[in-house]
């Protein structure tokens, strides 16, 4: 018998009170909801605040979103994520590894799993759950790095948290690690950039990644208000930015910061 | 606040440091194209931090970081590289660096990295 612990559940669009049991195959949620959902058939997990939403077919009536305390949330996302219908490795992460640009220094590799569902990569380690929505990645690279001495493969995921540009780290063997960035690559492809961009264009999107305002970006470039708006424009006609506020302030998308990484790597440094 | 000498072979990067590390109160006391030109105006300004770009010519980063570190083992030395060259941060460390920025950097966690390393 599955223990029983007490949630919220959107029913009917309202939030109501109920049980859930969770067990080792499924969850089963009390009335007046009275579902069974194996993990099996559980496609998308998402996490918002303290809130867990969980897809379990294609139509509506399949979602499921439910409210908890944070210590049942952790134990539902454990059970579904090393359950359910998703691409599934166990490896080694780092997550975050780099924030804006610096090394965060206590990062440490942990042990876990991870699971690629609809919507988003999970990490799950013994201590830890890291979601990274797949609409929040920037760039993901398969790329070397010295762990222990050795240079080994590992794939390299930059992310949006917040306007904040994270980096991550998975490490597993070679060959899986090849399917798992294969997979990434195709999850995300919707974000790469479809032209380039021009030098001064390239150079405006840099500063804004970096942070800079409008006032700051023209007099850095020499460029007047009218050219830096028109750069503005063709930055949100690709989609690389949106407004932040009233039309004189922009901030990279995931898709704008896909771009900016890939032109530092691909130049000389 | 600091006393800074920014070290990168691209201008652009120069007045984007430049322009981060003012907004946060510092003081940018010089700049330096190259490696040997670091060395020189580490030895004529003695700032209190230097931001030292890794890819350089002439004389690289980790070579110019040694050569400061060499003549003022009290030097205060942050490597800053592109993106796909961090396998250079064990190096760098290893050669006396105490902070490490990788590029494209966002100016909050730079003035952090800064603000810790200047509390050394």
């Amino acid at each position: 018998m599955a223990k029983e612990v007490p949630i919220k559940i959107e029913h009917n669009g309202a939030w109501v009170q109920t049980k859930m049991g969770i067990a080792e195959d499924r969850i089963v949620i009390g009335d007046p909801v009275a579902r069974d959902i194996p993990y099996k058939s559980v496609v998308d997990l998402e996490q918002k605040k303290n809130q867990v939403i969980i897809t379990a077919g294609s139509s509506p009536e399949e979602v499921y979103r439910i409210a908890s305390v944070e210590k049942v949330l952790q134990v539902l996302k454990k059970f579904i994520i090393m359950s359910c219908n998703a691409y599934r490795l166990n490896a080694y992460f780092m997550s975050p590894a780099i924030r804006g640009g610096v090394l965060v220094k206590d990062a440490q590799w942990e042990k876990g799993a991870i699971a690629v569902v609809k919507t988003g990569i999970w990490f799950v380690s013994q201590t830890n759950q890291v979601c990274i929505p797949l609409d929040e990645v920037a760039s993901i690279d398969l790329t070397s790095r010295e762990i222990q001495e050795k240079d080994l493969n590992v794939v390299k995921i930059d992310h949006l948290i917040d306007n904040e540009v994270v980096t991550s780290f998975v490490l597993c063997p070679l060959t899986t690690l090849q399917v798992l960035y294969n997979f990434l690559k195709e999850a995300t492809q919707d974000s790469e950039p479809a032209e380039a961009l021009d030098p001064v264009t390239s150079q405006v999107a840099m500063l804004v990644y970096s942070g800079m305002d409008s006032h700051a970006i023209e007099n850095m470039l020499q460029i007047s208000q009218k050219e830096l708006d028109a750069i503005y424009e063709k930055l949100l006609a690709m989609g690389v930015a949106e407004v932040l506020c009233i039309r004189k302030e922009i901030q990279l998308t995931a898709k704008g910061v896909r771009y900016i990484s890939d032109s530092v790597k691909s130049s000389t440094n | 606040m600091g006393r800074i000498l920014i070290v990168d072979d691209t201008m652009f990067m120069r007045t984007l440091l430049k322009n981060i590390l003012f907004s946060g109160g510092h003081d940018i006391v010089g700049e330096a194209g190259d490696g040997a030109e670091a060395i020189a105006k580490y030895q004529e300004l003695k700032p209190d931090l230097v931001t030292m770009d890794v890819v350089m010519p002439k004389v690289n980063g980790i070579e110019a970081l040694k050569a400061i570190k060499g003549a003022d083992p009290s030097a205060r030395v942050i490597m800053c590289t592109a993106v796909g060259q961090e396998q250079m941060v064990k190096l760098a460390i290893k050669s006396g660096a105490k902070g490490y920025i990788v590029k494209p950097f966002q100016a909050p966690k730079v003035l952090e990295e800064v603000k810790s390393v200047l509390s050394t």
